[in-house]
């Protein structure tokens, strides 16, 4: 009789614990995965916005691979970003080995830290309006003070040149980002057992092979942390661009237009929701790809 | 084992694209998901609500920053409920239930860029609420096919009895494919030229409108006026824009075919020829500089100025480095953004015809086909289109607003605005909105002016030549709207 009551009360408790995680589960079911597997669906027809959604299967994904402005689009996403992940990163990593160096000691690292993470916490637009009025062309603070310096001959055109536009929204989201980039690459370094630092010194190793031989590796877990969520980010960059540089259009000759910002005139602008859909889904494909990629690429490097 | 290392993977992967899903941050960027027409609106907003607003009661935000306002007894019998897009139907509100004491009317003010998802929603869960539902002319088309609005021609309505006391261009626009009435509108939005007077007097020799109308009378003249202002030491426009309202002389789209007329492509060569002569200040629409330059000088900063230094700044305004702009080009609510920035130019500014004749924006307001309250939601409706009192209160409050209204329009055709030397201007809206075609309005408009746009702005800055940004724009109206046929 004892054996029988003793299991079946295990199993209370188990079924006890479903409660317990019910509204986690609801939630995620309702605000997660009920919009994915809709977004899914609507993928796969013509929907408008209203009434009822024709089936049309894979025609929203043919357009998809087969319009320009998409892989423009990309392109231009992919550009921004990987101009943004090189100063985003060199310049964390550059403060953190400064930060690091038992040699130099530096004080107030809480401070810095949360020096370098402010931008981060002023909202996206505020910072949009901001570096907008700042480098106006004709009435910007910017080229008032390189020409006024004598630095350069003339007013620059920033965010009108398809050259130096993107490189502007590249070195706003670097700047936004890299505090946070440092903290991680600091917790990393943290996280390394001084012993290797010690023995390091002890045999003579520099501060250069110190760093390639010890804290890149060590820190190998973190960078792939934190390169996979930049990429994950970066490939859905909207906010700035989309501000900065006239809507959608991603101004000058869309030299700007993100990915997202092209979901989203066709989500929002013209209606066509489906093909917004396909185009959230290939870019899901496209990230869950690089992703995959990245992972890999970092992992046998290990080896 | 096998299945829970699936199943994590895939909860894994639901995670990463509800975050594609959701796009980066879209819902932070309505606010500011104005382009320039949107911008326009919500600038009229602002200045209307500047007038006397006693009558709008208790108003809160709600979480999604939709600003609600209550007018009326909360005891009230009879509730009524509406979406807008400008405050101005806050203030009808506030006056209605002034007038009738039984009803309650809450009024919710939806940012543009939010309104037609916002509608879509609440029509697809099938709510009574709201009553009353509003858009704007290039919304329209697409609530009419959706069938949002309700029948106002049939009984009790019969809205057709009205239709010669409405200016004729408002009225076709509140009318469905069919040319079934389903939403009418209080204002009429005819664009017209503001411009300078004082400047006029010394460039031109003269401030009448008349005169300075024929400045304006074709895009060929607009570059010799630009060219006698530059001379001048002027700039005619503050934007190269400023002509948009009357850009193109048909319809974007004909029988599902793109239509591109010299009209449009005359617009084009106009704005790269005022931009790369120099006769604009190079600013964008609805930024700082262009609310400022409504004001008088505004300063122009170029190579040789080292603006840290006093003494060369000062030479600079001596040799002309700062500079005055001519004209503006806006629709009706113009006046009031306008007013509210001329500060000691008041009095100095007039407003001529342009090159043909053009409209911007307009609040058109229909009953929701699920409204449960529909007679009293006609009421309203009437009262705040229809009624010459109730029109009569509204020129006074908002103080140059022009009605739709063609008894009330008439009434202040000898209204003298201050602001603009004591010019006519109901008389001269009246006169710009008879050669108002509505036939050219189509849903495809914003969108294919965006574009175009964008192909001026490539050729204005020299990033592409005429023929491949024509080109370029023959391809993303390809890829945007598969179903136009695109002739090159």
């Amino acid at each position: 009789m004892d054996k029988k009551i003793k299991p079946q009360k295990k199993k209370d408790l188990n079924r006890t614990a479903y409660f317990f995680i019910l509204p986690f589960v609801i939630t995620f079911l309702v605000f997660s995965v009920y919009p994915v597997v809709r977004t899914l669906y609507l993928s796969f027809t013509d929907y408008k916005g209203f009434g009822v959604p024709d089936l049309t299967w894979l025609d929203n994904y043919a357009r998809v691979f087969k319009d320009k402005f998409f892989w423009r689009a990309l392109f231009n996403t992919v550009r921004i970003w990987g101009v943004n992940i090189v100063l985003q990163l060199g310049l964390a990593f550059l403060l953190t080995i400064v930060f690091s160096d038992i040699k130099y000691k530096v004080r107030g690292l809480s401070i810095y830290r949360a020096l370098f993470y402010l931008p981060n916490l002023i909202a996206a637009t505020s910072v949009a309006f901001l570096f907008k009025t700042l480098l106006d062309w004709k009435y910007g603070t910017v080229n008032q003070m390189l020409v006024g310096s004598g630095l350069m001959n003339s007013a620059t055109n920033w965010l009108g040149s398809t050259v130096t536009a993107p490189l502007v929204v590249a070195v706003i989201s670097a700047w936004m980002w890299f505090g946070n980039s440092f903290i991680m690459l600091m917790a990393g370094v943290q996280g390394i057992n001084k012993d290797y630092f010690e023995a390091a010194a002890i045999d003579g190793a520099g501060r250069w092979k110190v760093f390639a031989k010890i804290t890149v590796p060590l820190l190998k877990p973190i960078l792939l942390y934190v390169t996979i969520t930049s990429l994950i980010g970066g490939l859905q960059m909207f906010d700035i661009p989309f501000l900065m540089c006239g809507g959608t259009i991603g101004n000058p000759s869309g030299s700007t237009q993100t990915v997202v910002m092209y979901l989203y005139k066709f989500g929002f602008e013209t209606n066509q929701v489906g093909f917004a859909s396909a185009i959230a889904y290939a870019l899901f494909m496209i990230i869950l790809v690089l992703s995959v990629l990245q992972f890999k690429w970092m992992n046998k490097k290990e080896k | 084992m096998r299945a829970r290392k699936i199943s994590a993977m895939l909860m894994a992967g639901a995670m990463v694209l509800s975050l594609t899903a959701c796009g980066g941050g879209t819902d932070k960027t309505t606010e500011a998901a104005k382009t320039e027409e949107p911008a326009a609106t919500e600038v009229k907003t602002e200045a209307t609500t500047e007038a006397k607003t006693k009558e709008a009661a208790e108003e809160e935000t709600d979480a999604e920053g939709n600003k609600i306002a209550v007018a009326g007894n909360q005891d009230a019998e009879q509730k009524l409920v509406i979406w807008t897009l400008s405050n101005d139907l806050k203030q009808f509100a506030g006056h209605y239930c002034e007038n009738h004491p039984d009803v309650q009317i809450e009024t919710v003010v939806i940012a543009p860029a939010d309104y037609p998802t916002k509608v879509q929603a609440a029509m697809r869960g099938r709510q009574a609420e709201p009553d009353i539902i509003v858009g704007e002319p290039q919304m329209l088309e697409t609530m009419y096919e959706a069938g949002y609005f309700e029948d106002l021609n049939q009984e009790p309505y019969n809205a057709q009895d009205y239709a010669d006391q409405e200016v004729d261009y408002a009225w076709q626009i509140g009318q469905d494919a069919d040319g079934i009435q389903r939403a009418i509108t209080y204002q009429i939005t005819p664009a017209g030229v503001f411009y300078r007077r004082d400047i006029a007097e010394k460039v031109f020799g003269t401030s009448d409108p008349e005169e300075i109308g024929k400045l304006f009378a074709d895009y060929d003249t607009i570059k010799t006026t630009g060219q006698t202002l530059k001379d001048a030491g002027y700039k005619i426009f503050a934007s190269e824009g400023e002509m948009n309202y009357w850009a193109g002389d048909s319809a974007w789209v004909v029988d599902g075919k793109l239509n591109v007329d010299q009209d449009r492509k005359d617009y084009m060569d106009l704005c790269v020829y005022l931009y790369q002569n120099d006769m604009t200040a190079y600013v964008d629409a609805w930024s700082t500089t262009w609310y400022n330059a409504m004001a008088g000088e505004i300063p122009v900063i170029d190579a040789d100025t080292s603006v840290w230094d006093d003494a060369a700044m000062a030479e600079a305004e001596k040799s002309g480095n700062t500079t005055e702009v001519f004209a503006y080009g806006l629709p009706t609510w113009g006046t009031l953004v306008m007013r509210d920035n001329v500060k000691d130019l008041s009095g100095q500014w007039g407003v001529c015809s342009g090159p043909s004749y053009g409209f911007g924006g307009g609040t058109y307001i229909g009953i929701s086909a699920l409204s449960e309250n529909k007679d009293l939601a006609w009421d309203f409706l009437k009262s705040t289109t229809l009624d010459a009192d109730t029109l009569n209160w509204w020129v006074d409050v908002s103080e140059g607003d022009v009605v739709s209204f063609l008894p009330v329009l008439e009434q202040h055709k000898d209204d003298e605005n201050q602001v603009y030397g004591g010019e006519k201007l109901y008389d001269f809206f009246l006169k710009q909105a008879e050669g108002i075609d509505t036939s050219r309005i189509t849903k495809y408009d914003e969108p294919l002016k965006k574009a175009w746009g964008e192909a001026i702005t490539a050729i204005k800055t020299g990033t592409m030549d005429e023929e491949s940004a024509i080109s370029n724009f023959y391809d993303v109206v390809e890829s945007t709207y598969p179903e136009l046929t695109v002739e090159r």
